[in-house]
């Protein structure tokens, strides 16, 4: 199918149609040329009524500053007949509607002579028949000479977004989560991004960065926001996206202003972390605990050869982070000290850039997911049970490594359950 | 058989017998009228599962508290003897206005013994197979509307609230009228976990995971769900005021048996869906155990000979996924 051009109908446009006493009327339009596409902008009843600008169809703003001059259309009352005649012949390319059937079907239509004319049809009887349910209420059509053929046309609707998917997935309960987000680097800007996705009412960022030059090969916020607050940055970002979320920005770092994580963890429902290091997660895997909230911890090892996402829960029979991670410590299959060595050694905090941005936008899926389904399980959805407590996910898997670390194949999870608390762990202990 | 159907016939089976719960209350108002004829008596309210509506069979025992006027018990609350005393009081009102020459009404009760919190006053012989017994705890109304009762065990006096869980416990009903019948069954089914439940900890865990309003079986699957998930934290006094409601609740016993509800029931509400009644309420008699309805054809798709009612295990029918992707 080639390029076929487009008509973009506002809501307050097509209300305006569907309200009027009159049969038929005029429309003003602007075209955006490299799109193809027309949006209109103006509407008026008969050819003698007041000319009123209607509302931008939302995400059509650029679109007014366009100077290409306006364009008229015309809008008509039609029968479910001209809307079916208009259904069958979409199917049909390169076929058309001889003009005097269709001037018979719409007596108001206007002549097109030797130019070709924009002509909108309205059949609201088709709302009301269900039989006639994949017959648009609206539709375009191209009239020349020769005929009348379809035009592609596309109402904006009065509710979209998030709204749509009631009904199927638990828009309403999770409206009412909040998560915070430690850490907003790669993976944590994919976190919120899909937690933002999935519906989480209020994200709490908290990143003391700012997004510079080499951040962007991987991370969601582009070279526009080089130099600003990655948390900053990113609360506009997915504002705009999402305008019913309520995103937050704490430039704040999760080991020096503890006190100000403790507090809002009294706020949340849950929190992950994808900062870098050790020390970060150690903090977060004990402030949550203590504050009875789920953490979800997520990262990539060996350089991007493996992802892990654990999840934390205050469990008696589970263990905090450093718990969960004496066992892998004490056999030797896992080692703490040159995760240390390697991150705070040189003075850099941060990770070397090893890892490439969908694997890390991968594990930020995956721990949103598994942070969703935390909270849905909390309300009562058994379909989100999780088959363990920590996934291994091998990336761009190396041999030769210990288990739980021993995945041969790119694709591969592995889910593991926890261990439980040691008898002496301080953050284990009940507080 | 239709799932409602099913719940509509176990219900029965659960819920007290109604001649049972007429004689509780009317032994119930037995004592709040005797003690409401006593000068120093406040009010007389009643408490436990009885007054909020989520009593289950068989009914043992009532719960009544004895609201005292403070001024005529200047002593009562105080640290030391005074808890001792106050049960020693009320054993002592009981035997006067309901005992073998009581005052009220003679012959009442047989013997009037102080527990730890209440009195407990036997109704029937003490040593009957399971006797009547009607708790009479005495208490004083405290400014912020909680009520200081006697604790023996620690010597002293405690502050609760049980008028808070009656009232949650009622909203709760009034919601969706199905709160008080499913927490009937919850009650019931604890006794299939494997493991010691108490019968308040059910009801406060109701009270937070179970839905009030919409169909029966997806309110009891969303409870599992959820509760499996809530067991991890500690099940507190709602009021606030008491702590941990079962502090050697084996938590993780709990858990894998409201996990394997959860997966039962999750299955149960699909072939609910999928109008395969029958294997639904197969499903939910695997959850509750033999009391529950069993569908004419025992819940096999076929009915074959082997799905007789109480039959052996049958195959669940499962379905080919539709190839009718979304991009
Ligand atoms: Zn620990």
């Amino acid at each position: 199918m080639t390029r076929r051009s487009l008509v973009i109908v506002p809501a307050e446009a097509a209300d305006k149609i569907r309200a009027s006493a009159g049969a038929w009327g005029t429309l003003g339009m602007v075209r955006a040329p490299s799109d193809d596409l027309f949006v209109i902008t103006a509407y008026q009843a008969g050819k003698s009524g007041a000319v009123l600008p209607v509302r931008t169809a939302s995400g059509q703003e650029r679109h007014r500053r366009v100077e290409e001059g306006a364009y008229e259309a015309s809008w008509h009352r039609a029968d479910a007949v001209t809307h079916w005649a208009h259904y069958s012949l979409s199917a049909r390319p390169d076929h058309c509607m001889p003009l005097e059937q269709f001037r018979r079907l719409i007596p108001t239509a206007p002549h097109p002579h030797n130019d070709a004319v924009l002509v909108l049809t309205h059949a609201p009887g088709v709302t009301d028949n269900p039989d006639l349910d994949r017959l648009p209420e609206f539709a375009a059509w191209r009239v020349t000479r020769e005929g009348a053929e379809p035009f592609d046309l596309a109402v904006e609707p009065r509710a979209y977004g998030l709204g749509q998917l009631v009904g199927h997935w638990p828009v309403e309960a999770l409206s009412a989560r909040a998560v915070l987000v430690v850490g907003v680097g790669s993976i944590g800007g994919e976190v919120a991004s899909s937690l933002a996705g999935y519906g989480v009412g209020q994200l709490d960022l908290l990143d003391p960065d700012r997004l510079l030059w080499h951040n962007t090969v991987r991370h969601v916020l582009g070279e526009g926001d080089i130099g600003r607050f990655k948390t900053d940055a990113l609360r506009d970002m997915l504002t705009t996206r999402w305008p019913s979320l309520d995103a937050r920005s704490h430039v704040k770092d999760v080991v020096r202003d503890a006190d100000h994580v403790r507090l809002l963890l009294q706020e949340v429902d849950a929190v992950v972390c994808a900062a870098d290091g050790i020390a970060p997660r150690r903090v977060v895997s004990h402030l949550a605990r203590r504050a009875g909230r789920d953490a979800i911890l997520t990262s990539v090892l060996e350089d991007g050869a493996f992802g892990e996402v654990l999840r934390l829960r205050r469990a008696p029979d589970e263990g905090c982070l450093l718990c969960r991670r004496a066992d892998l410590y004490g056999t030797g299959r896992m080692d703490p000290e040159r995760a240390l060595e390697r991150g705070y050694g040189d003075g850099d905090p941060h990770r070397p850039m090893t890892a490439v941005g969908p694997d890390l936008h991968l594990m930020g899926d995956l721990a949103a997911k598994v942070t969703v389904a935390s909270l849905l399980q909390r309300q009562g959805h058994n379909e989100q049970r999780l088959p363990g407590e920590q996934a291994i996910v091998a990336l761009r898997p190396q041999p030769g490594f210990e288990a739980p670390f021993d995945l041969g194949r790119a694709g591969q999870v592995q889910w593991h359950p926890a261990t439980p608390p040691r008898p002496d762990c301080i953050t284990c202990s009940t507080p | 058989m239709k799932v409602n159907t099913a719940f509509d016939i176990y219900q029965t089976t659960v819920n007290a017998p109604p001649a049972q719960v007429a004689e509780a209350k009317a032994r119930r108002d037995l004592f709040k009228d005797a003690f409401g004829t006593e000068g120093d008596i406040k009010l007389v309210r009643a408490s436990g599962s009885l007054a909020r509506g989520t009593q289950h069979d068989p009914i043992k025992d009532v719960d009544t508290i004895l609201i005292y006027k403070p001024e005529t018990k200047p002593e009562w609350g105080q640290p030391g003897d005074s808890a001792e005393d106050a049960l020693d009081y009320v054993r002592d009102r009981v035997r006067g206005l309901l005992g073998t020459y009581g005052s009220y009404k003679p012959n009442q009760v047989r013997l009037a013994r102080p527990g730890d919190h209440a009195v407990k006053c036997f109704l029937d012989d003490p040593d009957a197979e399971s006797p009547f017994t009607v708790d009479a705890m005495p208490a004083l109304r405290q400014p912020d509307g909680s009520l200081l009762v006697p604790e023996i065990h620690s010597h002293g006096w405690i502050r609760t609230n049980p008028g808070y869980l009656i009232d949650l416990a009622l909203d709760a009903h009034a919601q969706g009228r199905i709160y008080a019948p499913l927490v009937r069954v919850l009650k019931r089914w604890r006794r299939r976990t494997g493991t010691h439940v108490k019968s308040l900890l059910i009801e406060v865990l109701a009270l937070e995971c179970l839905p009030k309003t919409g169909e029966r079986s997806a309110a009891l699957a969303a409870f599992f769900a959820a509760a499996a998930v809530r067991v991890n934290d500690p099940i507190c006094d709602p009021a606030g005021l008491c702590g941990p409601i079962q502090p050697d609740l084996d938590v993780v016993a709990l858990r894998t048996a409201l996990e394997e509800a959860a997966d039962i029931a999750a299955n149960a509400r699909q072939h609910e869906r999928w109008d395969q009644h029958d294997v639904a309420v197969r499903l939910w008699g695997d959850i509750f155990g033999p009391d529950f309805p069993k569908p004419p054809n025992g819940g096999g798709s076929g009915g074959g000979p082997e799905g007789g009612p109480g039959g052996v295990p049958i195959d669940i029918p499962k379905r080919p996924v539709r190839d009718i992707n979304q991009g």
